[in-house]
């Protein structure tokens, strides 16, 4: 059956796109909910190929198309309805393809991360407070108390996957069910659990090849991993949608996805990333014995990077190892500044920053750094904006450098930060006397100043980019589009907006769009926003006539680009001495389609990005339907 | 309605005569397409029309159809005639 004709016959019979405020799909039945029922035919409706059956309920209009089908039916529909936000999606998506490959994937973190912080959040707070009461209360670690909060306080931590598994597959469009039992898989208790060396090391070998052994080691506390395998099962489950006859779907299509990545992660990547820790171990272990604290300091800057990667579980080996030998623990007080220091890093941009919903967020995570749990710091925030993790990073190193010169020791392993202090209290069986604490309140102090400074001053907000508004392409001296020396220009012909004498030779994007037309003759530029404001950038006047000469594109048409990013390129210069006015307007063309275009910058000089448009919607705003489409 | 015309100005519809253009469908109910190379535009909107990339030489057909098909082929003709 053709699912596009089906679709378009829906959305006929429902009286057009404008009519939907909302759109969903369940297993069998397409969910639609309808602006004005007066429009729906609903026997035209009935009649479309393919619907099975018509009924209103909960106020939704359902229309049953069967498993296999609704899913195929509802993406044709949502691309035929959706033009905006359809558009506006594809236009987010083509523009993150043309980021690079690491800033993608430090996006795709920062998506899955940031809906499960809370659970984190509440977990580190609640492990934190547990482990410093169980230090300074004698007992307490052995009572049945502590077991009573180290459930509540350890739940997320522990199954941290099942959360990461299904937020990933909210961002990857798989099934979150079938994303959580992949979780499930990674973290099943017949698994060796990974926070236990011992239990990793017996671990049950599955095959080996050669002298290599796959055991059945669990991913307890992992994040890329799991990742990785949800991405895979994402990955055959859209394929195997579009291919296997929908008849045998529910059959064939979760039992592959789950197979097929349960396999991957099990066999595929649990391998690497075992090989990757096992390596992470070596190098630390031979790392932290260089001397005169550049051990300390190299440690303490690669440490973050090892917790991103989630190659940082074998650590408690290091740690266990200088106990076992009689030492002090000097691995501990590193950890410490580094988990400090992402906390600063959290706290410098909590201070900083005017987005109310990054500050609500970065406090919490600062503050949980500091008692040791950092993933709501680094995932949450230091890795989505790369500059404060960075400085976390320059913050352990330094820290950590501070700690390894001083010798600064624990007793014990298990606990960082502010709690750390009580496994460094004076201890002449470790040769720790009464420096040794107070060191590490400065190995603290120093790692939370150079990672808070480096992040104060280098963190800046991203500047916002308003729907409604034009920012400008180019840069020099503002002046009204009635003095423009071209009347077609100056009467408004081709729409309203403002023009530009330029100062530089540069046409960036007014706003976060695509380019809709680029001139052969390259003079000529158009750009429609995500939310459909069409700009032209005509650099100079009759300039149509140079064919080129003098102008570099750097995109071409259909290109989706960010607000800033540079369209064209102009040799102002040659195109003035060749006799042209290099007066620029900037026009909003689809000046009819809003109430008015308001010029913010009427005269004088304008900087690249600068508000200069304002586009005054319409009442009634066409409904953002599809955008809030889910599947069920 | 519709109306051939073969594109005589040397450097085709570029942003001044498609401004001009669509200024003028835009006075009529009718719906205005140009085609060109077989491709379609609305000619109300400028970005549309801009994207033909139509060049001297080229031939353009101007499709008027509603109520006031007529006056608004006529005046299409009219601008095209005189900017094209």
């Amino acid at each position: 059956m053709d699912y596009k004709a089906t679709a378009q016959g829906v959305l006929d019979a429902i009286g057009g796109k404008e009519n939907i405020v909302s759109a969903a799909h369940c297993a069998t039945r397409l969910r639609l909910v309808i602006a004005d029922n007066a429009k729906v035919n609903k026997e035209q409706l009935e009649n479309v190929d393919g619907a099975k059956g018509v009924f209103e309920a909960s106020g939704q209009l359902q229309i049953i198309f069967g498993t296999g089908t609704v899913n195929k039916v509802f993406d044709e529909f949502i691309a035929l309805a959706g033009i905006e936000a359809g558009t506006k999606e594809d236009v987010k998506k083509a523009a993150a393809s043309k980021q690079n490959i690491f800033l993608r994937l430090i996006k795709t973190l920062g998506d899955v991360f940031v809906p499960i912080l809370p659970a984190i959040v509440a977990s580190g707070l609640l492990m934190g407070l547990l482990e410093g009461l169980t230090k300074v209360i004698p007992g307490m670690a052995e009572s049945n108390w502590y077991t009573f909060f180290h459930l509540m306080s350890s739940a997320a931590l522990t199954f941290l996957p099942i959360l990461i598994a299904v937020s990933t597959a909210r961002v990857f469009g798989g099934n979150m069910f079938l994303a959580a039992v992949v979780g499930m898989i990674m973290i099943h208790p017949d698994l060796a659990n990974a926070w236990d060396v011992g239990a990793v090391e017996s671990a049950p070998i599955l095959f080996s090849i050669g002298g290599y052994s796959i055991k059945l080691v669990g991913y307890q506390g992992h994040v890329i991993p799991v990742i990785i395998s949800v991405w895979v099962m994402c990955f055959v489950e859209k394929k195997l949608h579009k291919v296997v006859p929908e008849i045998l779907d529910l059959f064939v299509v979760p039992l592959a996805s789950v197979l097929a990545s349960g396999i991957v992660a099990l066999l595929i990547v649990g391998p690497i990333f075992g090989q990757l820790e096992t390596w992470v171990l070596q190098g630390a272990s031979w790392l932290i014995s260089v001397p005169f604290g550049i051990g300390g300091f190299f440690v303490g800057a690669v440490y973050a990077p090892t917790v991103v990667a989630g190659v940082h579980h074998m650590y408690n080996i290091i740690e266990q190892g200088f106990l076992s030998n009689g030492g002090a623990n000097i691995w501990m007080p590193i950890a410490t500044a580094v988990n400090v220091g992402q906390g600063a890093a959290a706290l410098a941009v909590a201070l900083k920053t005017r987005n109310k919903k990054l500050k609500s967020m970065a406090v919490p995570a600062a503050i949980s750094a500091y008692m040791g749990i950092t993933e709501p710091a680094i995932f949450g925030v230091n890795i989505r904006y790369k500059k404060p993790f960075i400085a976390g990073m320059v913050g352990g190193a330094v820290g950590g450098m501070f700690a390894a010169l001083t010798h600064v020791g624990a007793s014990a392993y298990g606990v960082t930060g502010i709690f750390g202090i009580l496994i460094t209290l004076p201890n002449s069986e470790l040769g720790l006397g009464a420096w040794n604490i107070v060191n590490y309140i400065f190995t603290m102090l120093i790692a939370t100043a150079a990672a808070f400074i480096v992040s104060f001053i280098w963190y800046k907000d991203e500047a916002p980019c308003e729907k409604d508004k034009v920012y400008s392409p180019l840069k020099g001296k503002a002046i009204a589009l009635s003095q423009v020396k071209d009347e077609t220009f100056a009467a408004g012909v081709l729409g309203q907006g403002f023009a530009v004498v330029p100062e530089a030779g540069k046409v960036v994007a007014p706003f976060n769009g695509k380019v809709t037309t680029l001139f052969e003759t390259k003079h000529a530029i158009g750009v429609t926003s995500d939310d459909g404001i069409e700009v032209l950038i005509h650099v100079g006047l009759n300039t149509v006539a140079l064919e080129g000469k003098y102008f570099t594109a750097l995109v071409k048409e259909g290109d989706a680009v960010r607000k800033g990013q540079t369209l064209l390129t102009f040799d102002q210069k040659a195109i003035a001495a060749a006799g042209y006015d290099t007066t620029t307007p900037v026009i909003v063309t689809n000046a009819d389609d809003y109430a008015a275009v308001e010029v913010l910058r009427k005269e004088g000089k304008v900087h690249f990005g600068e508000e200069v448009l304002r586009a005054e919607a319409k009442e009634a705003a066409p409904a953002e339907a599809p955008s809030e489409s889910v599947q069920a | 309605m519709k109306f051939e015309y073969v594109i005589k100005d040397s450097l085709g519809i570029h942003a001044r005569p498609a401004g001009l253009l669509v200024a003028e469908a835009k006075k009529y109910k009718s719906a205005v397409t140009i085609e060109a190379k077989g491709k379609k535009a609305d000619a109300k909107r400028i970005f549309a029309v801009m994207s033909l990339g139509v060049k001297c030489g080229d031939t353009i057909c101007v499709v008027c159809e509603g109520e006031d098909a007529e006056a608004a082929s006529a005046a299409m003709k009219a601008v095209v005639e005189a900017n094209l």
